[in-house]
């Protein structure tokens, strides 16, 4: 089920009515059926495969515990739960690329194979695998009680708000929550359909508006002049954003509906003046999994800078090869992995210094915010390419063919919709929707309110754009 | 809760402002934005639109080495010269979509008659389930009878059906697997059985070597026409939600049956697959002709393989000849609605079941034999079982003796005529008045090599005779053409 879709309309209220009615000893049971109505919604069968995963995991946190003081049978536990939660991985996600590159590299050595496989990616598994090695790996660090009762922990990965495009919880965060009684709470309500209003106007009105030109140009590389490809890339950074931004938004407001808390995803990371700076800002919760579980154990900024660099070589291209199965994914995972230790060697060798006056320091900043804006928005191509040939077509139109080719003519209502959404952005840099309108008169309040529903009623875009991220 | 209360009533209130706000600014550019069948109708329809046709790329393709591009709206409109008559053709359209357009034609507009297009492959799972619909259905989500701002949030949230073209194929899968066949005996469980049934057997060239074409072909006739019509098909229930639409406004609904390639069909798949055109034919037949207020015009055995464009698809695409044909027999259906405006076009063989001889001839002991129509009988179909005939006379006087003749020849020489007398129903000299017959078509019919339909008049008083019309037809359905609406633009001669 899909968050902007008639479906989902009747679906959330039902289930958060049937939230409040039932005894707290019964929600989680109601939540859980409506979560797998919620993914069965578009592939019934792949709910085997989130199963088989919540299964192993569960009595992997089980055994775990019991034979905690028992290391060697605790580890060999704990290898096995994330290797068959990385098979899945691997099998679902990874087995046609790989098995497409082995076809191709024999091929090169003069050998015919066919091992190319065609599995369908299950909806959203990138996440709650991720979301299931969480529990397991912090249960076997002990930072972590394992879950006895098997349903909360289906449901700890299985909530429907965040199961398939996040944000990737952390058992400390959820797990404690589900068990919690929730009181309704005129409040929650208030900041959930605040924050649900907020996120379909940032993805139907903001990001599916931009899509339409981005699909249109990528599609038609050849039809369109520098400028157009040029444009092109700087409204994909914001498709992009807005899209996932949105699906985030409309999550926490969901859960929030029930009074539960998600961890936030976004803050304004467009506005960062650095790339750490942006991976701070930009999709936290796979960012903080990767340093906790991956950059950490690593050895973290804690060693030597080759070290730290190839720790962090290793972070980025992980992260990109998270998202997709595809060398641009890897590329684009590199390229930032890259720029931010060339970043961190600049600054090493060229310290700021503390006597810049204010306004010096503001021109500063605005320029370092532009030019990570820059960078960030040249990396989305390899990431939005489908190809290396395609990414670079891309490249080769967006610098080489100012003459040639049509202009992209653009509405000028997407100019507004674009406009009223960075300055959203830059308003709401540390705080969110929700809160920032609790400050506001009651007039204000429902006139921003009553635009919003305008806008996401009359003014979103009618082609059906999936979310981004389902496709990881 | 009496915030929520509040709240909810600021809610019902900016929504109600919020619906003006978008009914007066934005809902019409939106409409002609994402729901162009209206922006067409409001092209088109004018106040002086009596008739309009509703069609699909069946009225609008033409071959590519064609010079003339007309339409079948437009054949079919030379006949009325003196009315306007609208077409709203829109690709892949279906009755659903029919209906939609006919539901926002103005209360205030002129339009009498309306020509819905009927496509029997449209009834099918194959276009049922089609890609296609998601756009189609999308277009229509504006149209919905509910509050602009209401059908502006079911088109944001896409209620519709939003599915990909492997999810629509896999429901087109699940009824070729699923939908048995309900005739006795018949020789197919499922369309996917006799699918495989043709794939194994398939077809051979000249040399003995499989003809993967001519099989994949054979295939996709099954795939397209192997299914049968009931009551609970969608688009049955989009033509039934039509025509009580049209009784509701007033207007006259004339379903267009469209020519399938029935000749292609048989010679490809055979009498299984003609059993089901049959089956399918006459349920439509049954429903919707014999409807108090609907018309409907058979096409569906008309036009023949050589006039279908596609020769390796299934379409209702025709060359000119045969968007003529349906032209032709759609305007003979709307002279009984407008006689007065009919433009009588040069003698025209209709189609193979309906013939029309508009000539006008004069009759005495000279020259006693009208315009012959010759028929052989391996062109009158098995279940054709009557047969109507009509035609217009003037006599001077009641001394002139016409006869209406049927003359048989059969396959070794032998002869018969039948006559009918004709003085009986014409009652008034010099004017033209009717006549009209309903035979049986019996075994002699059946078994005769040729047939000539002809009047003669041996009397020494003239008589003057046109617009011969002989149409066959399964006896259950009514004539298509009455006699007593045959009014031409002289009928009150001699008044």
């Amino acid at each position: 089920m899909v968050f902007n879709s008639i479906a989902f309309l009747i679906f959330l209220p039902i289930v958060v009515l049937l939230f409040y009615l039932l005894p707290h000893k019964w929600r989680w049971l109601m939540l859980l059926a409506a979560s797998c109505v919620f993914y069965m919604w578009f592939v019934p069968k792949y709910i085997l495969i989130l199963l088989v995963t919540i299964v192993i995991d569960y009595g992997a946190g089980v055994l775990m515990e019991r034979y905690a003081d028992r290391r060697k049978l605790k580890k060999t536990v704990f290898i096995i739960s994330i290797v068959s939660t990385l098979t899945v991985l691997l099998v679902f996600k990874y087995l046609n690329f790989l098995t497409a590159n082995l076809d191709q590299l024999c091929a090169s050595l003069g050998m015919e194979t066919h091992l190319l496989t065609h599995i369908i990616l299950p909806i959203g598994l990138s996440f709650h695998t991720f979301q299931s090695m969480s529990y397991v790996i912090e249960v076997y660090r002990g930072h972590q009680k394992a879950e006895r009762h098997f349903g909360y922990y289906a449901l700890y990965v299985m909530f429907f708000p965040q199961l398939v495009t996040g944000p990737i919880e952390r058992p400390g965060n959820l797990l404690h929550q589900l068990h919690e009684k929730k009181e309704f709470c005129y409040e929650n309500i208030s900041k959930g359909m605040r924050l649900i209003l907020f996120g379909f106007f940032v993805k139907m009105v903001v990001a599916d508006h931009l899509g339409e030109y981005v699909d249109e140009v990528y599609g038609h590389l050849d039809e369109y002049n520098s400028w157009s490809v040029l444009g092109c890339m700087f409204f994909y950074s914001f498709q992009i954003y807005c899209d996932f931004f949105g699906y985030s938004t409309i999550a926490l407001g969901s859960a929030k509906l029930m009074g539960f808390d998600l961890m936030d995803n976004f803050r304004s990371p467009y506005l960062s003046k650095n790339i750490a700076e942006f991976w701070h800002r930009w999709h936290i919760s796979l960012s903080t999994w990767f340093r906790d579980y991956v950059y950490i154990p690593l050895g973290g900024s804690r060693v030597k800078f080759g070290r730290w660099a190839f720790n962090i070589l290793v972070v980025f291209v992980l992260s990109g090869i998270w998202h997709g199965a595809a060398w641009t994914f890897l590329l684009w995972g590199f390229a930032h992995g890259l720029l931010h230790i060339i970043e961190k060697a600049l600054r090493n060798r060229f310290p700021s210094k503390e006597s810049q006056s204010k306004w010096l320091k503001i021109g500063v900043d605005v320029l370092c915010v532009l030019k990570t804006f820059i960078l960030v928005t040249l990396f989305w191509v390899v990431f939005r390419a489908t190809d290396l040939e395609h990414l670079k077509a891309i490249f080769v139109t967006a610098f080489t063919n100012f003459g040639g080719g049509e202009q992209m003519s653009v509405k000028p209502g997407m100019w507004i919709y674009l406009g009223l959404f960075i300055l959203s952005d830059i308003v709401l840099r540390n705080t969110r929707f929700d809160a920032w309108c609790e400050g506001k008169p009651m007039a204000v309040r429902w006139m921003i309110y009553a635009v919003l529903v305008f806008m996401v009623i009359a003014c979103s875009s009618v082609k059906n754009f999936p979310f981004i991220y389902f496709q990881f | 809760m009496k915030k929520l209360l509040i709240r909810i009533g600021i809610v019902l209130v900016m929504l109600l402002i919020l619906n003006w706000v978008y009914s007066k600014w934005f809902f019409e550019k939106d409409l002609r934005k994402h729901s162009d069948i209206v922006e067409l109708s409001w092209q088109v329809i004018d106040d002086s639109c009596r008739i309009i046709y509703l069609g699909e790329s069946s009225n609008n393709h033409y071959g590519d080495e064609e010079s003339n591009h007309r339409k079948i709206s437009d054949f079919t409109a030379d006949y009325f010269p003196t009315m306007k008559m609208g077409d709203l053709t829109k690709e892949a359209s279906h009755a659903q979509t029919y209906y939609y357009m006919l539901k926002h034609i103005p209360a205030t507009s002129a339009v009498e008659t309306v020509v819905v297009t009927m496509n029997l492959r449209s009834f099918g799972p194959l276009w049922i389930y089609s890609k296609l619909e998601t756009p189609l259905r999308k277009q229509l989500v504006l149209l919905e009878d509910y509050p602009p701002l209401v059908n502006r949030f079911l088109l944001a949230f896409k209620a519709y059906p939003v599915k990909t073209e492997e999810e629509w194929n896999e429901l087109v899968f699940e009824h070729w697997r699923n939908d048995t066949f309900s005739i006795p005996n018949f020789a197919w469980r499922t369309n996917v059985d006799w699918d495989y049934g043709m794939y194994s057997y398939g077809w051979y060239d000249a040399n003995g070597q499989r003809d993967w074409d001519l099989t994949a072909l054979a295939c996709h006739y099954i795939k397209t026409y192997a299914f049968e019509i009931n009551d609970d098909n969608p688009r049955v229930k989009d033509f039934d939600a039509i025509v009580d639409l049209c009784r509701e406004r007033g207007w006259k609904l004339v379903f267009n049956l469209m020519a399938e390639n029935v000749d292609k069909a048989n010679e490809l798949v055979g009498k299984d697959l003609m059993l089901l055109f049959k089956k399918n034919h006459d349920y439509l037949m049954q429903r919707y002709g014999s409807l108090e207020g609907v018309t409907v015009v058979d096409n569906l055995n008309l036009v023949r393989d050589v006039n279908f464009i596609d020769q390796d698809w299934t379409t209702e695409h025709y060359y000119e000849e045969g968007r003529r044909i349906v032209a032709d027999h759609l305007a003979l259906a709307l002279r009984e609605f407008y006689p007065d405006d009919y433009h009588n076009p040069d003698s025209l063989k209709l189609d193979v079941g309906h013939y029309f001889l508009g000539d006008l001839r004069t009759l005495d002991k000279q020259h006693p034999y009208s315009m012959t129509l010759m028929l052989t009988a391996d062109s009158i179909r098995p279940d054709w079982d009557m047969v109507n005939v009509a035609f217009e006379l003037k006599r001077q006087d009641d001394l002139c003796n016409p006869v209406f003749a049927v003359e048989k020849h059969g396959v070794q020489g032998e002869k018969s005529i039948d006559s009918y007398a004709v003085k009986e129903q014409i009652q008034k000299n010099d004017a033209w008045d009717f006549a009209t017959y309903a035979l049986p078509v019996d075994s002699v019919f059946r078994t005769a090599q040729i047939i000539k339909l002809y009047v003669h008049n041996f009397s020494d008083s003239p008589i003057q005779i046109r617009n011969l019309d002989v149409s066959f037809r399964p006896a259950y359905l009514k004539p298509r053409v009455k006699a007593q609406t045959y009014k031409s633009a002289d009928a009150n001669d001699g008044k």
